[in-house]
Parts: C-alpha cells; structure tokens; sequence
C-alpha cells in the first residue's frame, strides 16, 4: 500500500507541476499585462518601467519562471499579489475557509437530496416519482447557477423575507456572541450553498439511481430480500454499500466542479472565497495571485482524487494493483 | 483639483471596466444632486449606521501605493484630508477652492510661490497635531520614486516645500501655469508621525501595515476591514468640524454582482447604490421606501477612431462617419431621459463648454456624398463601400460587461451599413481591450471618458501623449499641440478660455472620434437617510453631513 501511494503522491507532484507550469506561460499569453491595473492613474513611462523593473516583468520569461519556481520551491514564496499588495499566501488563506465552508455545505446538499433522490427513482422505477425526478434533476441541472443564484435571492431575501440575500455575516456579526456569529453566519451559507448543492444534484442523483439499480438486480440482494430483511434495509444497507463504490469517484471528481461552480456563486452571493479573489486577479491579470490560486484548487483537485484512489483501493484490492 | 480629478478619472475607469457607465452633462440646478429629501426637518439627528454597496473593494489606506480604483477614492476621502477642497461649483466658473487642512493661502514671488496657513485645531486620530511637517513628508513621499506614486505628475513643477512653521508651509514653483494650486493640492495629506517608520523602499508590497497603522485627520476612520466583505468607517471624534458626522458608522458593504446589490437595495439590507441601471428606475420610483437622485455627469461615450488607419486618417471621412450614425436615435434607445448627445469633451455641465458648437446632424445622403467625393464608391455592388479593391470594413471594440455600450455598438453597425460601411462589433474583455487600444491595434472602440475640472486636454489630444497612452485615437494636429500647450501655461485656468474654445471647435471639426453621449448618474437611495448630495466628484462627498430619519 505505501509503495502504491508513493506512486501517486509523485505523480500528483508533476502534475501540479505541469499545471503551474502551462499556467505560468498561458497568462503571459493573454493580451493585457498587470499595469494596466493602474490605468487610469497615468504612471509616467519611467514609472512604468520602474515598478516593471521591481516586480521582474522586464526579465526574459524562462528567467521569470526559473525565479519563481525558485522562490516557490525553496522557500515557500508565492510572491506578493499585484493588485492587493500582500503577500499572496495571506489573499489565499483569507479566502480559503470561506470557499471550504460553502464547498462542503454545498457537498452535503448535494449528496444528501441526491441520495434520496436516486434511491426513490430506483426503487419506482418508471413511475410518475421516477419521471418526475428525472424531470426536476434535469431542470436543476440545466438552469445556470448565477440565475438559480438570483431567484434564490428573489424569492428568500425580497419576495418573502427570511434570509440574507449576501455575504459571510451581518454587518454587526463582530459585535455577537459566539453563538450568535455562528447562528449568522449558517443563515448567510443556507442561501448559496442550496444553489450550488442543487444545481449538482441533478447529475449526482441520476448517477446513485443508475448504479443502485444495477446493484438491486445482483443476486445477493435477491438472497438478501429472500432473507425476508425489509426493504428499507435491503437498499440503504445491502445495496447502498456497493453502488457507493463509484460515488466514492464521482465525490472527488465533484471537486473541481464545486470550485468552479463556487466562482458564478461566490460573485452572486458576495461569498469571501477562492472563486472571487480568482476571478478579479484575473481581470487585473494579478500573476502571482492568479498562480497562487491555481496551484491551490489544482493541489485540492489533486488531493481529491488521491484520496478517492486511496478510498478505492482500500473498498477493492484490485485498484491496488492496476 | 486634484481630489476631484483623480476621482474622475478613476470613474471613467470604473465606468469602463464595469457596468453601466451613466454621465452625462448638463448644466442648471439638477446638476449638484437633489439632496434625499425635500422638505429637510431643520435639525439632523446625530448617531446610526448606513450601510452602502459597492461593486468593488478599496485597495487600502495608502493614496500613494493603492491602486486607485473609484471606491478606494471615495473611501480615502472621507479619511484624511486636503489643503483645500474642491467644490462642485464650475458650471459656470473654475471650481473654487474651499478651506480644509488649510485656513488660507497666497502667492507670491511672481506666482511662483505658495504659501499655505494651517488650521490649528486639526489633529490626528491618535491625538497629534497636523503640522507643516507632514504637508513636507507627504511631499517626500509623493515624489519619492521607490514609492511610484501614479499622480506624481502633478508635483513635477513644485521643487521644493518648506516648513516656516508648524502652521506655514510654502511650495515653490519652477514655472507658472494654469493648474498650480490644483497641482500643489493634489493627494491627502499623510501621518508622518505613523508612517515614517517604515521606508519609503518598502512601501509596496505593504498595503496591510498602513492598515495595521491606520491614522486619520479626516471624518471617519476604519474600524474593521473584511477582504471582498465589508469596511466599517467610524466616527472620528478628534475631527475637527466638532459635531461631525452625523453617523456613528457608514459601512461599505462590497456587492460585486450589480443585479444583487440592487435586490439588496429593494429588501433594505443596503441603504444606498451609487449607479443604478437606467432600467431598473421604474423599481426605484415604485418603492416608497427609496429615492432615485439623477444628476448630469462628467463623462462621455464615445467612439474613437484610430487616426492612425488609412481609414480614419482623414479629417472629411471621419465626419461623414458622425453625420451616418444616428447619435439621437441610440440616446434615445439606450438612455432614454437619461442622456443626450454631447458635443464637446468638455461636457455641457462645465463652465468653459462651447454652446456655440451644434452637433453634427444625422445626415447619411450627406456622408454617402462625402465618402464618394472621396473615392468610397460600392463598385462591385456587394452593398459594401470600397476603394482600389478595399472595401470600408473595420472591427468596433468594447468592454464586455456593458449592456449599453455592447446595444450601441450593433446600433452602429445597422446604421453605417445603410451607408455601406461593414462594421463588426466586438466585446473584448477590459484588459485585453485596453492593451490593443494602448498599443495601437485596433480600428474603432467605444469608450468612456471624464475630463477632470483642470480641463486640460494635453494627456487626451496632444500628439506627444500618443505614445504615452493618453491620446487613444492617436489623433496629430501641430495647431492643436500648440493650443494646448499656451493653454494650459497661462497663469490661471479662467484666462485659458479662448483656447479651450478654439480647442473644442477644432475637435468638433476633426472629429479625432465621434462624441455619443453624455449621461446621467442614477443614485437610489433609501429614504431613512437624509441629506445625501453626491456630487461629480464623489457618490459620498458629503457624507459627514449625511444622517438617519428616526423611526416613525
């Protein structure tokens, strides 16, 4: 086991490695560079050519990426974000717990109605709940999130009033008890991340009911039924168990769509996380910034699916060896 | 001034780079803002929270170093102060000039130099005094080149500032010319005090220790600043206005997504939004609990043509382009009451705007004879103009993000069409369309800009500022460069009144771009608030005088 997960940890390494690397060269691609931050300011070319000069834009690129992969390596130096003028590791760590808090609760969301979902389509299969569900997966999924963002708004914040349409906390969250702060920050999450749990569950939910019926047809839950066990028992325990293999895949692989998914719904809902700081940096073309955040959902990426493989193997010998 | 300038010139950015970008001009009573109310109970109550939204977060305290995006402006202004203030005054005058950290000033040695006498009651949040020894540091630093400051410009002809006194301070000019107080007023004045303890060599890269060593002259300090959430501004109670501001609090609630900010406004968790989209007013003006203030701003759309293309090299060509495109018509479409069609870059609401120049008329028999006396003719009868095989072809760029802008450019492409002109709009996102309008590669592109109340034009029209990256049609004239020069080294900006005049007529003439619209701003703001005046110069420019109606 640890030989196999030595395999993989080194593998990840040169695939973030290679994902910085293409995103590096990729952003000095893109029209536009990070002085036209200042646009609008009127820097004299001298000043211009200074401040080029301090960040290192006027080097040779490979010198650029040597230097940087460097500072990274060696010391742990993401450098200092253009456009906020902080070390990068201070923006990123700022906004992480945010984005972490929204991409778990909207994981559990996610899971949670798809799961019922799927296994009430399952067990009616072709019935009027089946189509319905189907229907209502298929809705969910296809409507996009910043639109699902503002009719949430629409309909909790202004229609009828019961929660807050923005942000992590109230204005006067500083001044609340523990509790309270608490209590306020779950009304701000309840908004954003049933849109972004949601708009998932479609595909999630059409995924469980595809492998639990699979799994129902198997002949050990006809031994199981056989047993006289009830039905409940019979599909959360018996079947469950091994449709849940391939969720374990899709779980990880949901990652990448909830950090992105989390960037439309982040703007919507003015959530303090990756998704915003990302997106301005890259309207500022902020490349230290923009490098650091990728280097993070890509690790996060990355760490999903080694835990996934990591899952896999331990739930079935077979995957160890491949 | 230089407080109003840098503002403006931040909110044509702003404009630029995000939404709706209103302005417009006009001159006459509704210019300065209706306040909120208009029966005003005789005293304000004192105490409260407003909470405003923004679409974008302030970069920090540090007017030198912080990028200056329009809210950083508008929050740094409320914390520290200036020599003088800038009032909303030049409709029909150059704005005066009112007392703040300094009580007076005069000139002397031929106008070369200037000496400031400060208050002596005003003070530092953390109790000391403000002295001529900052007004000098501040200097230092904004001249200093490790620091870079982007405004350094404006202290290019001061050579020294000397400190007479804690109270008299005096700057030296190398030269006399039009804008020299508005020069030496430009930039807050900074704590030297607080700040001296980190070197000028490490200003950048440290936006979070000037906060970490926040300290303030102005009306309110920051009691809390949350990155992409929110920045509470707190009373200051060593200001020296005693019994100012009103508020206790104003917190700047940052709301990127402009279609949340307003339903915010609506549901009352803000209290006030600087620009709304001309299409949600009916909302505004059918909820009794907000009010819509619309003023004229100091901004222009325009279409710039790149007189660098043999397309739009000539003067006679880029007149029939005007006289195709229905300017009216696209007001009317994508302002409604809310625009009109400008004429001058000195917009209509400013004192030295030529009314004597009429906008060209929506003439396309008119521009199909020009084009054709020019050899434009569509010879192979593919609806298309052409000329030695070229047919009169171009790419009309804008931002992305702007729904009137994006309305407008297909606007034109339908209306050049009937004069055989093939346009294809294009939207490019705001970093990558500045880069080709700053580099030089493209043909036309639709943008936003103010003119600060310095009204020189040198940046904006002066062949020499082509490769700076100011003149963005890349527009040359000899007689222009030279009008521009004389006028803005006259002693004072009054006297620059011909040239400006001239300047305007040659512009309208050459017709380096086609002016589209001017606008106005649209506010919405809830009605608890009393005595909200936003002005050109800022959404929250009286913001200490701003205060909350009791309940019922």
């Amino acid at each position: 086991m640890s030989g196999f997960l030595l395999r993989r940890l080194g593998a990840s390494l040169l695939l973030l490695l290679l994902v910085l690397t293409v995103t590096f060269f990729l952003l000095r691609l893109l029209p536009g560079d990070p002085m036209h931050l200042f646009e609008g300011q009127r820097l004299t070319v001298e000043q211009q050519q200074k401040l080029e000069k301090y960040y290192g834009f006027n080097r040779p690129l490979p010198q650029q990426y040597a230097a940087w992969l460097a500072a990274v390596a060696l010391r742990g130096d993401w450098g200092t974000s253009l456009s906020q003028q902080r070390p990068v590791t201070s923006a990123l760590l700022e906004a992480l717990p945010a984005t972490a808090a929204l991409a778990s609760a909207a994981l559990g969301v996610e899971y949670a109605a798809a799961l019922l979902l799927g296994v009430a389509a399952a067990g009616r299969r072709r019935s009027a709940v089946d189509h319905a569900i189907r229907i209502g997966s298929l809705l969910l999924f296809s409507l996009p999130t910043f639109w699902l963002g503002l009719m949430a708004i629409l309909l909790f914040s202004y229609l009828l009033p019961v929660l807050p349409a923005s942000h992590m906390h109230s204005v006067d969250a500083e001044l609340m008890s523990p509790v309270g702060w608490l209590f306020d920050l779950l009304r701000h999450l309840t908004l954003p991340a049933l849109v972004l749990g949601l708009s998932a569950t479609g595909g999630t939910a059409r995924f469980v009911r595809a492998s639990l019926i699979e799994v129902m047809s198997q002949d050990y839950i006809r031994a199981a039924r056989a047993k006289g066990l009830s039905e409940l028992r019979v599909v959360w325990v018996h079947g469950m168990r091994n449709a849940a293999v391939p969720l374990i895949q899709l779980f990880a692989l949901s990652l990448p769509a909830l950090l992105s998914g989390s960037l439309v719904t982040e703007v919507v809902f003015s959530w303090p996380g990756l998704g915003q700081l990302t997106f301005n940096a890259i309207l500022t073309r902020d490349y230290p910034l923009i490098l650091g955040s990728t280097a993070l959902s890509a690790t996060l990426v990355i760490l999903g699916n080694l835990v996934a493989d990591v899952l896999q193997a331990l739930v079935d010998p077979r995957a160890r060896d491949a | 001034m230089l407080t109003k300038r840098k503002v403006l010139r931040a909110s044509s950015l702003a404009l630029l780079v995000g939404g709706l970008l209103l302005a417009g001009c006009k001159g006459g009573e509704e210019r300065s803002a209706a306040s909120s109310s208009a029966a005003e109970p005789a005293t304000p109550r004192r105490g409260g929270t407003v909470v405003l939204g923004w679409t974008g977060e302030p970069s920090g305290v540090n007017e030198l170093t912080d990028p200056s995006s329009l809210p950083t402006l508008e929050l740094l202004f409320r914390l520290y102060l200036h020599l003088l203030e800038e009032q909303p005054d030049y409709e029909v005058h150059p704005p005066t000039l009112a007392p703040q950290l300094a009580k007076s000033y005069e000139w002397s040695d031929g106008h070369k130099t200037l000496t400031f006498h400060l208050r002596e009651d005003a003070m530092w949040s953390d109790g000391v005094p403000v002295t001529a020894e900052d007004v000098r540091w501040t200097w230092q630093a904004q001249v200093n080149p490790d620091v870079a400051w982007d405004s350094f410009d404006a202290k290019r002809w001061i050579t020294d500032v000397e400190v007479v006194d804690p109270h008299t301070v005096r700057m030296r000019f190398s030269r006399v010319y039009a804008k020299q107080l508005l020069d030496a007023n430009e930039g807050v004045i900074l704590p030297k005090h607080a700040w001296e303890k980190l070197p000028f060599s490490q200003w950048r890269q440290n936006s979070e220790w000037f906060k970490a060593h926040l300290v303030v002259d102005g009306p309110f300090t920051v009691s809390s600043w949350v990155h992409q959430q929110q920045i509470v501004m707190q009373r200051n109670d060593r200001y020296y206005e005693k019994g100012l501001p009103y508020l206790d609090r104003a917190v700047m609630r940052i709301v990127p997504d402009q279609a949340s900010a307003f339903a915010q406004l609506l549901n009352g968790e803000l209290d006030f939004v600087p620009q709304i989209a001309p299409s949600d007013v009916p909302r505004v003006k059918a909820n009794p609990r907000l009010q819509l203030i619309e003023y004229w701003f100091n901004l222009y759309v325009t279409v710039v043509w790149n007189n660098e293309r043999p397309l739009f090299s000539d003067p006679e060509v880029r007149q029939a382009l005007t006289m195709a495109i229905d300017r009216q018509t696209i007001v009317d479409t994508v302002l409604g009451p809310f625009g009109r069609v400008a004429t001058s870059p000195i917009t209509s609401l400013v004192w030295a705007h030529d009314k004597s120049i009429k906008p060209w008329p929506y003439d396309p028999a008119k521009a199909t004879a020009i084009l054709a006396a020019k050899g434009w003719k569509d010879t192979d009868g593919d609806g298309v103009l052409d000329r030695q095989g070229k047919p009169f072809a171009f790419d009309l760029i804008t931002n992305t993000g702007n729904q009137l802008r994006s309305d407008a450019t297909v606007m034109i492409q339908e209306q050049l069409k009937k004069v055989g002109i093939r346009v294809t709009p294009r939207q490019l996102e705001w970093n990558t369309m500045i880069s080709s309008i700053l580099g030089g590669s493209f043909d036309a592109a639709m943008m936003g800009y103010s003119l600060d109340t310095s009204l020189d034009m040198t940046t904006n029209f002066h062949s020499r500022a082509i490769a700076e990256g100011g003149n963005n049609p890349r527009y040359r004239n000899p007689e222009m460069d030279r009008l521009l020069e004389t006028a803005a080294s006259q002693p004072e900006i009054l006297a620059e009144r011909p040239y400006l005049d001239r300047i305007q007529q040659i512009l309208h003439r050459d017709q380096p771009m086609t002016l589209l619209w001017e606008s106005k701003r649209l506010t919405a703001v809830n009605k608890r608030v009393r005595n909200v005046k936003p002005t050109v110069a800022a959404s929250l420019f009286n913001l200490k005088e701003w205060w909350i109606k009791p309940e019922g």
